[in-house]
């Protein structure tokens, strides 16, 4: 009897929470005109929004990646004093302030800093350009690839590494070819994550490089100016794009784990 | 051909102080309760433990320092370590591709129909039983062709019927391949079964070691003891009509 009413409610909140993600994004699709839709799509504006939007987030990815794996590895592998306040540290991103995240960029990597003077030294400047765009996409996106590669590097036992060493393997033969395929499922979840995360941003976008326009960010721009009629059109077709570049990711992903 | 020397203290208070020797092609059998030191004397072994204090030596080489890779010491764990991600063949030439030497198909076919896993080359560690991926594990550690292969624990947790046929099958994988072992565990039938030679280690000390028969006979503190009131109490219910 208990069960019974459990399971009805659980199969109630379930559905109201379905609900609750997929109806306003079926919703804008609803209330979309043809005639809007088609405009956009011949609107050159919005696709060099869309492609600065996905080359920065698969920069941001990339680095990410490149940053975020080391680190976990590192993490996952060593026990010592500070290890939980570090783990802590890598989930800041997600708790801060997305605009606070801008302002925090801008001040340490605007061009009248030491930082950023130095990246002035290779003609590298954040505000306003793509790198700007790239850096801020990674922090707010870099601790989904850190959290999962650990979540992955953490599951493997640690006898499975010793053996390889023993049977001739050298410790960085032991990484490549054990310790990452394995970790790798959990790895690519992570980037997958981190892409879509890197896609949406546009708080911290806003402040330290409003242009040249993302996605989000033209969106923002067009409900400003122009109105709910006006940023529909360009929120449908970025999210119809985004769901599709997701669940690709996410069936890939899923298809290398279970191989 | 190993003579082994350790003496190392820890933090926790804990110390391990060794010293043993092991002659080739013998079936050593290490056994001691948990907690007394014998992982930690297979890693000091193997490489994964540094060591403080004293030496392990292979065939009089003084290999303390050296890297587990240039040891020639397999290790094999309790939960076998096969890799899930790589097929039964796969596994078998780890070892030479690990080393970057050309893969010896022969020794590997012979290997493979002497352990039978021939029908299991194409199957991932997931789809294999336990008997059979004990074997796989086995034969991928003989494909290395280990001065001295290690075995934590091998038969914990089997139940008694695949433990036996294991401990006839480890019996004629060493006679047949001339191997030197040592077998860790803390269950005295193995002990009774396989061991040519017996270390007996508590507290991080040997407090035996010898052939099976002198266990009988040496003086005894009250673990070694326990350990030959259980055997004999054993010995009774099986000669018990």
């Amino acid at each position: 009897m208990d069960q019974g009413i459990l399971r009805k409610g659980a199969i109630i909140i379930s559905t109201i929470t379905l609900f609750f993600i997929i109806v306003p994004i079926l919703h804008i699709f609803i209330k979309l005109s043809a005639k809007s839709l088609i405009a956009t799509i011949l609107d050159k504006t919005v696709w060099t929004s869309i492609f600065v939007s996905i080359g920065c987030s698969i920069c941001a990815t990339l680095l990410g990646c490149v940053m975020g794996i080391p680190f976990a590895y590192f993490l996952s592998k060593n026990r010592f004093r500070g290890r939980a306040i570090l783990e802590s540290v890598i989930n800041l991103p997600v708790a801060i302030p997305h605009v606070a995240v801008g302002i925090a960029l801008l001040s340490l990597f605007n061009d009248r800093t030491v930082v950023g003077s130095f990246f002035n030294l290779f003609h590298i400047s954040f505000v306003d350009t793509v790198y700007g765009i790239t850096i801020a996409m990674l922090f707010v996106s870099i601790s989904f690839v850190i959290s999962s590669a650990l979540v992955g590097f953490d599951s493997i036992e640690q006898e499975i590494e010793m053996v390889s060493r023993t049977l001739g393997a050298s410790s960085s033969y032991t990484f490549f070819h054990i310790t990452f395929p394995l970790a790798f499922p959990s790895i690519l979840r992570g980037a997958v994550l981190a892409f879509a995360r890197s896609i949406s941003e546009v708080g911290a976008i806003l402040i330290i490089a409003y242009y040249p326009k993302t996605a989000p960010v033209l969106m923002y721009e067009r409900f400003e100016e122009y109105g709910l009629s006006a940023a529909r059109p360009v929120s449908a077709l970025v999210i119809f794009l985004c769901v599709l570049i997701f669940f690709l990711l996410l069936y890939l992903s899923r298809h290398y784990a279970r191989h | 051909m190993l003579d082994i020397n350790i003496s190392n203290k820890y933090k926790n208070g804990f110390s391990l102080g060794v010293s043993f020797c092991i002659k080739e092609n013998s079936y050593n059998i290490m056994l001691g309760p948990s907690g007394s030191g014998k992982s930690l004397t297979l890693k000091a072994i193997s490489g994964f433990e540094k060591i403080y204090g004293g030496y392990v030596r292979l065939k009089k080489r003084d290999i303390s320092n050296l890297a587990p890779e240039k040891r020639n010491i397999v290790y094999l764990p309790q939960n076998l370590g096969l890799f899930p991600h790589l097929r039964v063949k796969e596994q078998l030439y780890f070892p030479f591709k690990a080393r970057g030497i050309s893969i010896d198909e022969s020794i590997i076919s012979m290997i493979v129909k002497e352990f039978n896993i021939v029908h299991l080359m194409e199957r991932f560690p997931n789809e294999l039983s336990g008997g059979e991926g004990q074997r796989v594990a086995l034969a991928r550690s003989l494909v290395a062709r280990p001065d001295v292969l290690l075995l934590d624990e091998p038969l914990t947790g089997l139940d008694f019927h695949l433990k036996m046929k294991l401990i006839k099958f480890l019996k004629n994988i060493k006679n047949r391949f001339s191997l030197t072992i040592i077998h860790v565990t803390h269950d005295p039938i193995e002990a009774v079964y396989l061991g040519e030679e017996i270390f007996i280690i508590q507290d991080g000390r040997i407090i035996f070691s010898g052939a099976l028969d002198q266990l009988w006979t040496c003086k005894a503190n009250g673990f070694v003891q326990g350990i030959r009131q259980e055997l004999k109490e054993l010995g009774k219910i099986i000669t018990t009509p």
